[in-house]
């Protein structure tokens, strides 16, 4: 069996026209007229805005344009001329990636004298209360 | 010649008169739109004073961009459209003070009262909830019913389709009917207690 939904009472459609439409009239204050007037005479005697001064502009802008344009163009310019240096030379690889297996040793032996300094190190800062 | 084509043909001469550099000719065109822009803004903010500086923003707006005006439409749409930007706009900068939807005051019951004050109240009530919903559903509400019910007039003051807007405004009356599921009621039992009440004399002479 389907259960019964329960509907809400609701105000018709036609209660709410009837409210909203019957707006009160409102009539306008009697200096409204006036004052708008007033505003829009004084804006109509301001005086223009002052145009742009394009033609002492435009020498400036030009010039700008010339600078940053350029300036742009050079910028791009050693950018590309970089990568393409890049992209022509490889990297010239470590000799251990060259000849890992002779290399070997050397590296163990560094890594051997680093970790035995290290160890060194901390004993004599520890027998000085350093630690 | 009907009203409203001699509206449109003065609007039309005063228009021509202010771009031709007469400003005076302006005041012809806020005696004619005086009232319905005023009243337009008081179903915005329902606030006289308020919706008079509207009114009034709209009109110097209007007056400045006087030239934008492109003969397609009639001058009143474009007024509308202008106006319902300004006091959207406006409103969004210092809004009124507005109740949730759910905070609107209920309307009182007409048993109690005497029925025109009640009847009077309870209108209102309602009249002030529509500033409670969203924005979105507050304004197709405002211009459907300032635009006499006109869903087409309402569309080009909002440059809306009217799918769109009839969407919206059924939206608004669903949550509006919600706040308010006692209000048909409350309407009949007043339009009851009215014709009661004016039936009496007659029922006063009919025992005489």
């Amino acid at each position: 069996m389907k259960p019964t939904a329960i509907k809400s009472p609701e105000t018709s459609p036609a209660a709410l026209d009837r409210i909203l439409a019957a707006e009160e009239e409102l009539l306008p204050s009697s200096g409204f007229l006036a004052s708008v007037m007033e505003r829009v005479q004084e804006e109509a005697a301001a005086p223009p805005p002052i145009p742009f001064p394009w033609k002492r502009a435009i020498p400036g802008i030009l010039l700008a344009t010339i600078v940053l344009g350029g300036g742009a163009v050079e910028l791009v310019r050693l950018i590309l001329s970089a990568m393409r240096e890049i992209s022509l030379a490889p990297p010239p690889l470590p000799a251990v990636a060259v000849r890992p297996i002779s290399g070997v040793g050397w590296l163990l032996l560094a890594l051997g004298a680093s970790l035995l300094s290290w160890i060194l190190s901390r004993r004599l800062a520890g027998r000085s209360g350093l630690l | 010649m009907s009203l409203n084509s001699t509206t449109a043909t003065e609007d039309l001469a005063d228009v021509e008169r202010v771009l031709a550099g007469d400003a005076a000719a302006f005041a012809g065109i806020v005696r004619r739109w005086q009232s319905p822009l005023v009243n337009m803004a008081w179903r915005y903010c329902r606030d006289r004073g308020r919706a008079e500086e509207l009114a009034q923003e709209a009109f110097l707006r209007a007056w400045r961009g006087l030239a934008q005006w492109r003969r397609e439409s009639s001058f009143s749409t474009w007024l509308f459209a202008l106006a319902a930007n300004v006091f959207r706009s406006e409103l969004k900068r210092f809004p009124a003070v507005n109740l949730p939807l759910e905070a609107a005051p209920e309307p009182s019951g007409p048993a109690f009262q005497h029925h025109a004050l009640a009847e009077k109240s309870s209108q209102e009530a309602v009249r002030r909830a529509v500033l409670a919903l969203p924005l979105r559903y507050r304004e197709p509400v405002i211009l459907f019913y300032f635009h006499e019910m006109d869903l087409a007039a309402a569309a080009r003051t909002m440059r809306l389709p009217e799918g769109t807007l009839k969407a919206r405004l059924s939206r608004a009356r669903a949550l509006l009917r919600r706040r308010f599921p006692q209000l048909e009621d409350e309407q009949e039992a007043l339009e009851f207690s009215t014709a009661t009440l004016e039936r009496r004399p007659n029922i006063e002479a009919h025992r005489n």
